[in-house]
């Protein structure tokens, strides 16, 4: 493979990673600029109540403050991803609705006075009752907390195909089993920050996030001002995993201060502040009844999932929605009903996470395993039986073009020696697997493709412009080897200059797996109209024909002489004296079904295509204190050709922490309202001690459409490694778990339960 | 604000300035010597973004005084680079893929570098325990650990 081309397909080291190993990359908090203040929020100290009343006099009085603000000094407009889901002012004037929710502002000359004027800001509450749990908030008489949504229901997906009812009744084996799992926090190493600027009636940001350009356009919509008046500019982000995807509280904030003070305005938030007040991820509780035939074959589903929202609507209808596809992107459901309710709660505001959905998930694979073991059979063949092959099509009608799902499950599954362990477990040891499936990119409209621009320079050097953002994955580095590929000259050759909206064209961000497949192919596009007007060029100079030329190493050369050629900056010169510089733009356009809504039409094409993954996760349980070991953890993922397998193989063994090791360890406490461990001593991020011995397999494929062949990179593991795991508990145990992350409390419970049953 | 006079050692270089007394040797770094390379990321040392080598002992400057560091010598991630060639371990951060957000690597290669001066050949075991101190997010820890594993063959 990796002869077929000069760099795609190869181990480079990333090019943003010098500047990260130096110290030298600049991430939000570190910049400075002249007279730059600092801001604090205020924040909500109830979990819901009515404000009467913000004075911000005697804080504005303080030497050193420049600038106050509250939901007042704001246009009140509400933010949301959809029309009918636009209920989060994030500066209110009406009520807060979560402990840590911001209430005002100040920017001041240093910290300090900043803590200072805080204190003086006098806020007049009345408190309200709160609701904490999603299923008392369903009920009538609960707490109401945004008044257009009945009973605290904010979203409502109903998806039913096939006859399930039906399907049912001729099931041989019927299952219904009831799943619980605490929500994670993302814990991103960076706490949230952002840097404003606003000069002649222009805003400059700087934030860590995963999509620039949505971010600059719900700012506009909140601040009144025209879209190229809002500039998100590009920063080193310090991870994000789904939870920088929206525009925060403390853009509004730091906009609005920096807007009223005419100064520059730095907010950082703490750990604890990023934790109760940026974004959290949902609270799940899933109830799966599957209907197998005697042989394993899947057919019918029934779910019934509640979602803790908590106080806004976020990316309420795709959170909503999301375990369900990835789920039947991977398996063939001929009936399946599927009914998920978000409910609004008086807690943090609620996103998508990289790891969304593990009681629905894992709940899932091991209720499945279950029933296989009772009707004779092993996970491997009925995930083999009832996974989707190329050219399929899903439940809700998304056709799967390249598929390697069968070839993930038995390069895993050999690797592991999985049958063999599997049928022969200890009380002690168990093996466990799951599979899940990933969209590359899904529908947002306009907004779901992406453009790019190429100039080569003088001296041949290139520079390439795209919209497209990097968390920390990889994703710079990536389109940069896809340029270089392209384009014949080595990475260092080409200057990136990315997710600066000013700059930069629409792109789908970092958020919907879509870097790879979108965003790096309309690098590909971009960078193939160059070359066409390079080949051009060097064909008449060399006097062949434009298929004999090839691009290596800086130059044009003869692919059947290859001695003769001629330097590419040279070609470019000769483009400059005929008037017609070597600059070219490129986009992709993922083929999706735009008729597609995630509640009122959930059917149709979702993505351009779909990477596939499977997790095997070996533990070991202590029976007397119930806690598990993973000694070795595998994982096997198809994401087409991968552009720098090393790249991927990070991607993976990231997953393998945050979400495999993570269902050992990983979940937010709550007493009523307050999140009991928003920092990293109490919320338990796994450390190098914890992580087993990993084994990543890349399952290349080739997808049709993707960039070389390429897919999304790594989600796969993220949706599954918690599977495998609970998958093992239940081969060491015979028992089901009913909630993660098992912790040993938790795993007690589970072998408890065994021995009641003897 | 009474201020206090600190000295120290840093990067090679003698510096000497007003702090505040219960200054953290972090904010110092930061936001008086523009060294921005060591992290603030939970600010009550429990995750290591922001350790820096202090006397030869790798510190949480988060947990440190300003004051507390007079007299020190301090090596920060900005410090590593001599004579315009990479440190071994940056090097090795590099060329292993162990770098992905960034924004626990300085703090990874600073613990690393205090490990290796006062152990030049851990094993793999010791290695682990050692960066168990610092939290990474975004990579699993396997290639930081190879990459320290690395780093060792070559210093």
């Amino acid at each position: 493979m990796n002869n077929e081309f000069n760099i795609v397909g190869k181990r480079v080291v990333r090019s943003d990673s010098l500047a990260k190993v130096t110290g030298e990359a600049r991430y939000t908090a570190d910049l400075k600029f002249p007279n730059m203040l600092v801001a604090k929020v205020l924040r909500s100290p109830h979990p819901h109540a009515k404000i009467l009343k913000i004075d911000c006099s005697k804080a504005l009085k303080v030497p050193g403050v420049k600038a106050a603000v509250s939901g007042f000094d704001s246009y009140g407009v509400k933010w949301g991803v959809f029309r009918y889901t636009q209920d989060h002012a994030m500066l209110h004037t009406d009520k807060v609705r979560y402990i840590g929710e911001d209430v005002a502002a100040v920017a001041a000359v240093d910290e300090e006075t900043a803590l200072e004027a805080l204190s003086l800001i006098k806020v007049d509450y009345e408190p309200l009752p709160a609701v904490f749990d999603p299923f008392e908030s369903m009920k009538d008489g609960a707490p109401q907390i945004h008044s257009e949504y009945k009973n605290n229901v904010n979203i409502h997906i109903h998806i039913d195909v096939g006859e399930v009812d039906k399907a049912m009744e001729k099931a041989f084996l019927v299952r219904e089993d009831t799943f619980k799992a605490a929500g994670e926090a993302y814990a991103m190493m960076e706490p949230y920050a952002v840097v404003a600027l606003f000069k002649n009636g222009y805003l400059d940001l700087y934030m860590p996030n995963a999509g620039p350009h949505v971010r600059a356009k719900a700012l506009s919509n909140m601040l009144k001002l025209p879209l190229n008046r809002v500039r998100i500019r590009h920063i080193n982000s310090g991870g994000a995993f789904g939870g920088r995807s929206e525009v925060a509280p403390g853009d509004l904030v730091a906009s609005l201060l920096a807007i009223k003070s005419g100064q520059p305005v730095k907010l950082v938030l703490t750990r604890e502040e990023n934790a109760t007040a940026s974004r959290q991820v949902h609270d799940i509780v899933a109830t799966v009844k599957t209907g197998m035939k005697k042989d394993g074959t899947i057919l019918a589903k029934d779910y019934k999932v509640v979602y803790d929202g908590g106080a806004y609507s976020s990316t309420g209808p795709i959170a909503t929605s999301i375990p369900f596809y990835v789920y039947e992107e991977c398996y063939r459901f001929p009936n399946v009903r599927y009914n998920g309710y978000r409910v609004f709660t008086n807690k943090g505001i609620r996103g998508m996470y990289g790891c969304h959905g593990r009681a629905f998930l894992a709940g899932n694979e091991s209720q499945m395993d279950l029933m296989a073991k009772e009707l004779g059979l092993d996970p491997v063949d009925v995930r083999l039986k009832n996974g989707l092959k190329p050219g399929e099509v899903t439940a809700t009608k998304s056709k799967i073009t390249s598929c390697g799902l069968k070839e993930t499950i038995l390069e895993a599954s050999e690797k592991t020696n999985f049958r063999k362990k599997w049928a022969k477990p200890s009380k002690r040891k168990g093996i466990g697997m799951g599979c899940v499936a990933i969209m590359c990119g899904f529908p947002m409209g306009f907004r779901s493709g992406s453009s790019a621009y190429v100039k080569i320079n003088d001296d041949g050097q290139v520079t390439l412009v795209t919209g497209l953002v990097d968390n920390g994955q990889g994703n710079e580095s990536m389109v940069i080897q896809v340029a270089s590929e392209v384009l014949g000259v080595p990475m260092e050759d080409i200057n990136l200059v990315c997710a600066d909206t000013e700059v930069t064209n629409l792109d789908p961000g970092a958020y919907s797996q879509a870097a790879a497949f979108v965003g790096a192919n309309a690098v590909r596009v971009a960078c193939e109209n160059a070359r066409k007007r390079i080949v051009a060029i060097a064909a008449e100079k060399l006097g062949i024909k434009e298929t004999e030329v090839g691009l290596k190493d800086r130059a044009a050369h003869s692919i059947k002489h290859p001695d003769k050629k001629m330097p590419i900056s040279w070609v470019v010169r000769e483009a400059f004296f005929r008037g017609e510089p070597i600059v070219a733009t490129g986009s992709f356009f993922p083929h999706i079904d735009f008729e597609r809504e995630w509640v009122t039409r959930p059917w149709g094409q979702m993505a351009g295509t779909f990477s596939f993954g499977t997790s095997v996760a070996e533990i070991e349980i202590d029976q007397e204190t119930g806690k598990i070991k993973m000694p070795k953890f595998t994982s096997a993922h198809d994401c087409g050709r991968p552009i720098n397998p090393m790249a991927v193989e990070g991607q993976m063994e990231g997953s393998i922490q945050q979400a495999g090791v993570a269902a050992l360890t990983e979940g937010n406490l709550w007493d009523k309202g307050h999140l009991l461990n928003p920092n990293l001593l109490e919320y338990k991020v796994p450390l190098a001690c914890d992580m087993p011995e990993i084994d990543t397999i890349i399952v290349s494929s080739r997808d049709p459409a993707g960039p070389f062949g390429a897919k999304e990179g790594g989600l796969t593991i993220r949706m599954n490694a918690y599977s495998a795991v609970a998958c093992a508990l239940t081969n060491a145990t015979g028992e089901l778990f009913t909630e993660l992350p098992l912790t040993p409390d938790k795993v007690l419970t589970v072998l408890e339960r065994k021995k009641g049953v003897k | 604000m009474k201020m206090t006079r600190v000295s120290f050692e840093i990067n090679n270089e003698k510096v000497s300035l007003d702090v505040r007394p219960y200054e953290t040797l972090l904010e110092t770094l930061r936001e008086r010597l523009m060294l921005t390379g060591a992290k603030e990321a939970c600010g009550m040392g429990s995750c290591g973004a922001c350790t820096v080598v202090m006397n030869g002992i790798p510190v949480r400057s988060c947990l440190v005084l300003a004051p507390e560091a007079d007299g020190a010598v301090i090596t920060t991630v900005e410090g590593l680079r001599q004579d315009g060639k990479l440190h071994p371990l940056q090097q090795a951060f590099m060329e292993k893929g162990a770098v992905q957000c960034g924004f626990c690597t300085s703090g990874m290669i600073m613990t690393a570098k205090a490990l290796l001066e006062r152990n030049k050949k851990p094993t793999k075991k010791e290695i682990i325990k050692t960066m168990s101190s610092n939290i990474c997010r975004c990579t699993g820890y396997k290639k930081i650990i190879e990459a320290v594993e690395e780093a060792a063959k070559k210093i």
